[in-house]
Parts: C-alpha cells; sequence; structure tokens
C-alpha cells in the first residue's frame, strides 16, 4: 500500500489532468468560405453585440462580422499593440478624439471610397464631422454620440418660489436662481444646491468658452491661445462662483453624491444640472417620480448657446487585412436607417450621429428629444487642438483647478497654462514635418 | 567582495570556478541578452528622440533632457511629490512589517490564520483596492472619517484635500505590511539560530538585547534588500495614483512615474517618456549605489569569514 | 495573553475593509452606493456569483490562469535560485557588474520597454500564445527575485558547503542538497509573490492574448469596469473568487514557514 503522501499526490495530478482536459476550449471549425471580419468593440457594462453587426450579418452573404468586446480599461494600449503587430483587428470602434490616431497615420484614409461610393458626408452633424478629418482626409465615421442640455428640478423651483416653468436662460440667471435655491443646515454644512459648476461629464468653464466664441487653436493650426479672453470671462465666472460657494464646502456636499438614485441631480440635491441625452432613461429607471424640465443650456446675453460633441466611430487600422470588406461593414453602421434602429433597440440610451437620423420623427418624438436634437446643433467638438489633445485639456483643467483654488488668477492660470501647451504643440509640430517627409498617411497615395 | 567565495584551492582551479558561475547565471544572462538588452537599448535611443510609437522616431539628442531639467513645472513637481511619498512610506512600511513579522513568528495557536487575514490585503486586486479605498477616504461617509468623528475629531477631505492626498495613500499602503515584505521578513526571522537567542537568555538579557543584538544583525541582509528595494518600487508608485487621484488634487499626487505614463500613453510623447524613464534609473542607481556603501557598516552577512 | 490581544486587534484592522468588499459582492446593483453604506446587504443576492459564471467563461479562465501562473512559478522558482546561487556562492570575473545591472534592470520603468518587449515578441513569432507570459519566467525569473534569493543564500553559513566541496561534491549537488532545503522559507516567499503577481496581471494577457479563449481571470475581471457604470456587485465577487486560489495557496505554504531549526548540524 503506498504511503499516504504518495496517494495525494497522485490524486492530485489525476484532478489537475481532468480539470485541465474539461475545461479545454472547444474549437469550431470555420470552413464557409465568407470572409471574417474581425471588430474591436469596447464593452459598456454589458457585454452586448451591436445591433449593427447582427444586422449587417443577416442582410449579405459573403462577410460575417465577428465582434470582440475589449475592455475598456487599457483599450488604448490594445489598440495600439494591435497596430504594432501588424495584424490588428479589421474594424475598430473607438471614441474622441480621432486625430489621436489619425495624425500618427494608423488609420486608413477613406476617402477614395467616399468618393467611389458617392457617401453622403452631410448626413452628420458638422461638428461630429469636422472631428473625422484629418489634415484634409476623411479617416473614420462616427457611429454615435450623445447630446447635452439643462435639467432643472421644478419642484425645488415652487419651493424656492421659483417659476417651474422659467428655466434660467444666461448663466447670470443661473447664479441668481442658484441663490435663491442653495441651502445650508444649522451647522453650515451644505445640504442643497442650485448649481455646481463643472459638476458632471461638461465643464461649465468650456462651455462658456465657447459660447464666448473663443479661439483655441489659430487657423494655421501653429499656435495656441489658451488665455483668450473669452476663456478668461468663463473662468472669472466659475471663479466667482466659488468664492461666494467654498471649494471645500462643495466638495464636502458633492462626497455624499453617488451614482443611480445617489446622482447628485437624480437625489434632488442639486437642482439644476447639464446632464447627457442618457439622463431621461436613468431618471425613468431610478426615480420616476422626479418633476424635471429641459431646457437649452445657458449662455451670455447675445451669444449663442454651445454643448460638446463627443462621439464614438469607426475606423479601420492601418495593415488591416480587408479594408473593402471593412469600409461595406462601416457604411451599413452608420447609415441613417441603422442608426435609427441601433438606437431604438439598445438600451443604452444612445444618441445618433447622423444629423438625419436626429431629426427623424421616429427619433425625434418627445420634447425633450426635441431639445437634445436642437441643442446638439450648436455642438463644438472636444477635439480642440487635435495634435495636443490630452495636452489640451490637462493645461486647461489644470490652469482652472489653480484658479479655483486661489494659485493663480485666471488669466495667469490660464497663460501659463498656454506656455506649455505652446511648447508641446511645437514640438509635435517639429517632428510631425520629419516625418511626413519619410512616412505617408495609410489610404493615401 | 563577497563573504561567500570559496576558497579556490578547494576547486580545481580559478577557470573552473569562473565557468560555473556563468553557467549557474547563465538563464539570467540569455534572458537579459534576449529580452532585456534590446528594449533598454531601445528605450535609451527614444529618450533622445522624438518618437510616438506608431510613426519613427527622430534623433534630437539631449533635447528632451534639456527640456525636462529647465523648462517642465511638471518635473519638478513629480520629484518632490515621488520623493515625499517614498521617504515618508519606506521607513513606516518597513517597520511596520517588521512589526507583524516579529509578532506572527510565534508558533502560537491559530498563528496560521491571524498570518492569513494579515496576507489578505495585500491580494486584493487594484481596481477593487482602489474603490474600497475611496469609499474608506470619503469625508462625508468613509470609514475613516466615520471612525474619527466617533473620538471628536473632524476628518479632511483626504484624497480630494492637496495636503492630505499623499499622506493617505500612504495610510492606504500600510494596509498591506502584512503582505509580501512581511513574508520576506518572516522567512528570514525563520533562518535565525534559536541558539543565539538562548546565549542571550544565559547572559540575563530580555527581549531588546535579543533583538537589537541578535535578530536585526541576523536578518540585516533581507532588511538591507529591503530599503533597496522600497526606493526603487517607491519611486515608480503608479497604479493608487492612476486609479483614484489621477494626480490630482492641483498635482499633488502627480507622480514621477504617473506623469511619465501620461506623457507614454495619452499624449504618445514616448521619447519624452523614455528621457523621464533614463532619468529615474540613474536617481535610482546613484541611491542604491550609496545605501550600499552604507551597507557595509550595518549589514552582517552570517558566511563572512572572520 | 497580550499576544493575542495585539494579534487580535490588528487582525480586526485588517479585515475589516475586505469584509466590506465581501458584503458589496452579495449586494444588488441599487444598495451598492447606499448612503450612508450599510454593512449587511438588505437582500443577500447570492446570485451574483452565479452571473459571473454566465458572464465570463470563469471555467476556462481559470484554467488558463492556473497554467500560466503554475508554470510561471516553477520556471521562476527554479531558474532565479540558480542564478541567485551563482551570485552568492561563486566568483566569476564581471559577476559585481552584472548584480548591478540586474538592479538596473528594476529601476527603468516598464512603460517604456513594454513597446520594445511587444515588438520583440512579434518578431519571435510570440503573439496570441502563453509564451510571453510564461518563457521569461524560465530566464532568471526577475531581477526582484534573484536579489531576494541572493541575500537570503548569503546569510547562510558556509561552513556546510565547505565541508561538502573538501569531500568533492559538485556545485550543484551543493546547490541542490544543501542550499536549497535550507532556503525554503525564502523560495516559499518567492513562490507566494510569484502567485500574486502572475494571478493579478492584467496588461500581459491584454496586449499579448488577442483569442477570447485564451484569457486569464484579471482578463475577465477587467471586462466588469466600463467607461462610465462599473457592474460592482459583479466586479467584487469576481474578486473574492479570484482571491480564493491565493489564499488556499498562502495557508498551504505555511508549512515552510515553522519555527523548527532548518540549520541543525552544523555547529559541531
Amino acid at each position: 500500500m503506498p504511503s499516504r503522501s504518495v496517494l495525494l499526490v497522485a490524486f492530485a495530478a489525476v484532478a489537475v489532468v481532468v480539470f485541465f482536459v474539461l475545461t479545454a476550449p472547444t474549437r469550431t471549425l470555420l470552413a464557409d468560405g465568407k470572409l471574417h471580419l474581425r471588430y474591436w468593440t469596447i464593452t459598456g457594462a454589458k457585454d452586448v453585440v451591436p445591433y449593427y453587426a447582427g444586422s449587417f450579418n443577416r442582410m449579405q452573404d459573403s462577410i460575417i462580422v465577428e465582434t470582440t468586446p475589449i475592455p475598456w480599461q487599457e483599450h488604448e494600449k490594445k489598440i495600439l499593440t494591435a497596430v504594432l503587430s501588424g495584424d490588428p483587428p479589421d474594424v475598430i470602434n473607438q471614441v474622441t478624439p480621432v486625430a489621436k490616431w489619425a495624425s500618427r497615420m494608423a488609420l486608413v484614409a477613406l476617402d477614395d471610397y467616399i468618393a467611389r461610393d458617392h457617401f453622403d458626408t452631410t448626413a452628420f452633424f458638422p461638428s461630429l464631422w469636422g472631428e473625422m478629418k484629418w489634415q484634409g482626409h476623411v479617416f473614420a465615421l462616427p457611429v454615435s454620440s450623445g447630446s447635452y442640455a439643462l435639467f432643472y428640478n421644478k419642484r425645488l423651483f415652487r419651493e424656492a418660489g421659483l417659476d417651474p416653468e422659467r428655466p434660467p436662460r444666461t448663466w447670470d440667471e443661473v447664479s441668481a436662481f442658484n441663490d435663491k435655491l442653495a441651502r445650508r443646515d444649522g451647522t453650515g454644512r451644505i445640504i442643497q444646491m442650485g448649481f455646481i459648476p463643472n459638476y458632471g461629464n461638461l465643464m461649465t468653464s468650456i462651455l462658456m468658452a465657447w459660447e464666448l466664441g473663443a479661439q483655441f487653436l489659430s487657423e494655421d493650426g501653429k499656435t495656441v491661445h489658451l488665455d483668450n479672453p473669452a476663456a478668461v470671462k468663463g473662468l472669472e465666472w466659475t471663479v466667482k462662483f466659488y468664492e461666494a460657494y467654498p471649494q471645500k464646502d462643495i466638495a464636502a456636499f458633492m462626497a455624499g453624491f453617488g451614482f443611480a438614485d445617489q446622482h447628485g441631480f437624480i437625489s434632488g440635491k442639486v437642482a439644476m444640472m447639464v446632464l447627457d441625452s442618457s439622463f431621461p432613461d436613468q431618471i425613468r429607471l431610478y426615480r420616476p417620480s422626479l418633476d424635471y424640465g429641459i431646457a437649452l443650456i445657458p449662455t451670455f446675453e447675445g451669444s449663442p448657446t454651445a454643448s460638446a460633441s463627443g462621439s464614438w466611430w469607426l475606423a479601420i487600422p492601418r495593415g488591416a487585412k480587408n479594408p473593402e470588406a471593412a469600409w461595406q461593414f462601416m457604411k451599413h453602421a452608420v447609415s441613417t436607417p441603422t442608426q435609427l434602429k441601433e438606437v431604438a433597440m439598445t438600451e443604452e440610451s444612445l444618441f445618433p450621429a447622423s444629423r438625419f437620423a436626429a431629426h427623424d420623427p421616429a427619433f425625434k418624438n418627445s420634447p425633450e428629444r426635441e431639445i437634445f436634437v436642437a441643442q446638439m446643433e450648436y455642438s463644438h467638438s472636444p477635439s480642440v487642438v487635435p495634435m495636443a489633445h490630452d495636452v489640451f485639456w490637462r493645461e486647461f483643467l489644470g490652469a482652472q483647478e489653480r484658479a479655483i483654488f486661489k494659485q493663480q488668477s485666471p488669466e495667469q492660470a490660464l497663460q501659463q497654462g498656454e506656455r506649455t501647451l505652446q511648447r508641446m504643440l511645437d514640438e509635435s509640430l517639429a517632428y510631425d514635418s520629419y516625418v511626413r517627409s519619410r512616412m505617408t498617411f495609410p489610404g493615401v497615395k | 567582495m563577497n563573504p561567500h567565495d570559496p576558497p579556490y584551492r578547494f576547486w580545481t582551479g580559478r577557470r573552473k570556478e569562473g565557468l560555473l558561475g556563468y553557467t549557474f547565471a547563465s538563464p539570467w544572462l540569455l534572458g537579459f541578452i534576449v529580452f532585456g538588452l534590446y528594449p533598454m537599448v531601445m528605450s535609451l535611443y527614444y529618450s533622445m528622440s522624438r518618437y510616438d510609437v506608431l510613426r519613427i522616431p527622430e534623433f534630437i539628442g539631449v533635447r528632451n533632457f534639456s527640456t525636462l531639467l529647465f523648462d517642465d513645472p511638471y518635473f519638478w513637481n513629480a520629484v518632490w511629490n515621488t520623493l515625499f511619498y517614498t521617504l515618508l512610506r519606506t521607513p513606516l512600511a518597513i517597520a511596520g512589517s517588521l512589526f507583524i513579522a516579529v509578532l506572527v513568528n510565534n508558533a502560537v495557536r491559530g498563528v496560521r490564520w491571524f498570518r492569513t487575514v494579515y496576507f489578505l490585503p495585500s491580494i486584493v486586486g487594484g481596481v477593487v483596492l482602489s474603490v474600497l479605498w475611496l469609499w474608506i477616504f470619503n469625508p462625508e461617509y468613509g470609514l475613516l472619517n466615520a471612525f474619527l468623528n466617533l473620538v471628536g475629531i473632524k476628518g479632511p477631505l483626504w484624497l480630494q484635500s492637496p495636503e492630505w492626498s499623499k499622506p493617505s495613500l500612504v495610510l492606504m499602503s500600510l494596509w498591506s505590511i502584512g503582505g509580501g515584505r512581511m513574508i520576506v521578513f518572516l522567512a528570514a526571522l525563520q533562518n535565525v539560530p534559536p541558539e543565539l537567542y538562548e546565549v542571550v537568555d544565559l547572559d540575563g538579557g530580555g527581549w531588546w538585547r535579543k533583538f537589537y543584538h541578535v535578530t536585526l544583525p541576523m536578518i540585516s541582509p533581507v532588511l538591507f534588500l529591503w530599503f533597496i528595494i522600497e526606493v526603487i518600487f517607491g519611486f515608480q508608485v503608479f497604479t493608487e495614483a492612476y486609479v483614484m487621484t489621477k494626480g490630482g488634487p492641483l498635482n499633488s499626487t502627480m507622480f514621477y512615474n504617473l506623469y511619465l505614463y501620461y506623457k507614454a500613453f495619452d499624449d504618445f510623447d514616448m521619447g519624452y517618456a523614455s528621457a523621464l524613464a533614463w532619468l529615474l534609473l540613474l536617481l535610482s542607481l546613484v541611491i542604491t549605489l550609496a545605501q550600499f556603501k552604507i551597507g557595509r557598516f550595518w549589514v552582517y552577512y552570517e558566511s563572512e569569514r572572520k | 495573553m497580550l499576544l493575542y490581544a495585539t494579534l487580535t486587534l490588528l487582525a480586526v484592522v485588517f479585515i475589516v475593509p475586505f469584509l466590506w468588499v465581501v458584503s458589496t459582492s452579495l449586494k444588488g446593483n441599487e444598495q451598492i452606493f447606499a448612503v450612508p453604506p450599510r454593512w449587511i446587504p438588505e437582500t443577500f443576492h447570492f446570485e451574483n456569483y452565479a452571473t459571473i459564471f454566465e458572464r465570463m467563461p470563469f471555467l476556462l479562465y481559470l484554467r488558463n490562469s492556473l497554467f500560466v501562473t503554475g508554470l510561471s512559478i516553477i520556471g521562476i522558482v527554479g531558474s532565479s535560485s540558480l542564478v541567485a546561487y551563482a551570485f552568492a556562492c561563486l566568483r566569476w570575473p564581471g559577476r559585481d557588474t552584472f548584480f548591478l545591472i540586474i538592479l538596473a534592470t528594476m529601476m527603468l520603468p516598464m512603460q517604456v520597454t513594454m513597446i520594445p518587449v511587444f515588438v520583440l515578441f512579434k518578431e519571435l513569432g510570440w503573439l496570441n500564445t502563453f509564451k510571453p507570459l510564461v518563457v521569461p519566467a524560465f530566464f532568471g525569473g526577475g531581477a526582484f527575485n534573484i536579489f531576494l534569493l541572493r541575500q537570503f543564500f548569503l546569510g547562510i553559513p558556509r561552513d556546510l558547503a565547505d565541508a561538502a566541496r573538501i569531500d568533492g561534491c559538485s556545485e550543484f549537488r551543493i546547490y541542490w542538497n544543501i542550499m536549497l532545503p535550507l532556503a525554503k522559507p525564502a523560495l516559499a516567499t518567492v513562490a507566494i509573490l510569484t502567485f500574486m503577481f502572475s494571478w493579478n496581471d492584467f496588461l500581459g494577457p491584454l496586449i499579448y492574448l488577442s483569442d477570447k479563449m485564451k484569457g486569464t481571470l484579471a482578463l475577465g475581471l477587467s471586462m466588469f469596469v466600463g467607461q462610465y457604470a462599473t457592474e460592482w456587485a459583479l466586479l467584487m465577487a469576481a474578486s473574492v473568487l479570484m482571491m480564493i486560489p491565493m489564499i488556499l495557496l498562502f495557508f498551504f505554504f505555511q508549512r515552510y514557514f515553522i519555527q523548527g531549526f532548518t540549520m541543525s548540524g552544523i555547529k559541531g
């Protein structure tokens, strides 16, 4: 009789082998003669194959799109290494900005396909379409987007003595309304606010800058103007706001916010907020009893309103093996009828990138959606300085932080940011001209 | 130089020992030549170029380095943040882990369970760990401030305060002092011969004599290792800042390695990032060499010839 | 008595946050960010654990993770002990320079070597295989492990080894029969640390494995984290599951950390 430890080891070994055999992946051989297109999409919280991938597979017989979701975490690294490997997926799905990849020659230019197929480029919102282009070539197609609007809590308005059918139209009104809506408790802690600048996905200060006509980048793309008068004014408004309502108190107040029904607006703690187009669904889900209204984003007297328009886009990575089939798939995915169906079918509150789809009564079927679509017409691309996108935002937000914390005046803060940004842009331009004499954009003769 | 050198007359010639040395070390040598040398050389080349990973590098000499040192406000801020964090954390972490190791180096009943509980924090994955501590540090409802409230102290904003952000991260890292570091110390403590302690007992000495005159010298090689490691890894602190604070507030947690990461993978400025990396290597090397020099005075290798 | 009190107090401090992780894993999504936070879930959602198996091929990923991590441990313990022996117990020309180089490799942040390493593996044709994750483990197993074992070897008295050498033992026999057994706690430590690193490694599998079939647990876990919405309950539950093998391994390896004396036979 072998010793106990020998038996134990033998048993463990057998168990290990059995486990490995049982959990071996099953390979399905696909010898069907069809072209398999690899499509990488970014997972949302749910692992869902987009409608357009399924519908494309259904409507024709020669191409099959295989969707692989990749994790949001570090997805850029995955795409980067895929391009470097020389064998990338055929189509990728990515989020603003396009120029980050396009300017680095990582995407295939689509101009020839667009011309050949008479692709209608006016179908998209101008700010979205503008982002798809770099140096005169088109590199991507927008497949979905999002819009924003001002949400306001009618019940809180009533309680504060404000007319619940009269949302603020200017930033001065926002400030005035906030003074009526803000409440503190006995110990001086804030328990309710009318408005909190820069809470949410959209920076109030950038909206203001856009509304006042800020020109961050010169026409020739060589000079940045971070401390332009419009940006300074927007920042000054924000700083003034925080003088009346100290940042520390607001931070403590916001620490009690969360997600879903704990969201600052949904839970009724903040009366006015700029939110994206998924929020009507979120409110319906988490607090259907909320009495709220939607309006265009406030602006300054005499200026148009502004919003931001990021998008999810599709593109063909450099080195992909089947650009023609990829183009067919992309064309289908962004077409107006497909976008309409996609928006209707998914539970993720999408907003179409196609302008035709957005104005179509099948989509624009509620007063809320009317406002979102109207607001979209005034949207600006967040890709303000395409060649130094992340640096721009880092410097802009950094300057804002310094100004709010009173380390510098808005003007000084923006000037300091501008120095760094300009230096980065100069470097990028110098490098770019070096490379352009040695490499060409994929897909461009 | 090394105390473990066998006297060569015990072997059949220095050459044979040399050859043996290379043979034993060959896995690393081969691995380094194949997997290590090329990336290091390339990154050195990139550090002297403009390069965005997706296109070809442009050689520019030492321009990246001069920009770093003289023209970049983020650089010195990052150096300061990183030094602060490392200098604060290193002594606390080593002392803490050593204390726990000594504590669990007792063969009492159930010590296995205690050791496992202490080990748990270090295996909680990155994202979960960060979320957990974001909640603990929450100024309104977090565990920390709730606890402080009980004793009548109004807690700070922790991660949202420019003054408290770094200490908060150090505090968070102290939660895992029962982890890998502690196990290494425990293993080192295990290797101390009990006879040495018996000698102190016979002499009439107490626990402090035992600790100071027996334990510390005997585990000093491992302590030495850990001072070097803590500095090297402390300089590369990254994940917590990346997930939780993104370098803020007011760049108070913009650590060197985080800045490097943003440059490499957000801005795709791999040339500049490589320059940052090589400067870091230089700094780490200098400090490590200094530690080796100082180590001669306090590290005791049992295998030293008397 | 005082010892037990201290041990218990510390245990409470260390386990409380972990209990919150477990508690969150059993909550429904609405409750996770309930403010003020609740410790005991209102209703126990044990089905969160079942949902994980639906949402990712857990067993398959477990298998892959075990494969990668298991091989890594074998490779690292074996090769780093060999190399550490060379640095601690043998003299050879260039040894100290090479040791400095080993240290230097730890000082260069991996962000800047990541891309050239990737290109290297691409040229070798190892993309979309497990090789980049496993093979380097057999070639020295990492600077940290070599350094660690070197320090341990240096702390072992040389008399036993010297006696063996006089007797005509080969260096390899000394390494295998004398040094390794004496360094059991150190080797166990290296095994545990390697497990921790390899098990949780997410970036490596992310960039080297494109096949959904080849994913590891760490990769599967990352799918629960979205851009704006993360499925916290599932993430916590999956994390708890992932921690169990490590806890088991650690508990098992405790046998190497008994205060029994490992170096008897030296004096006298």
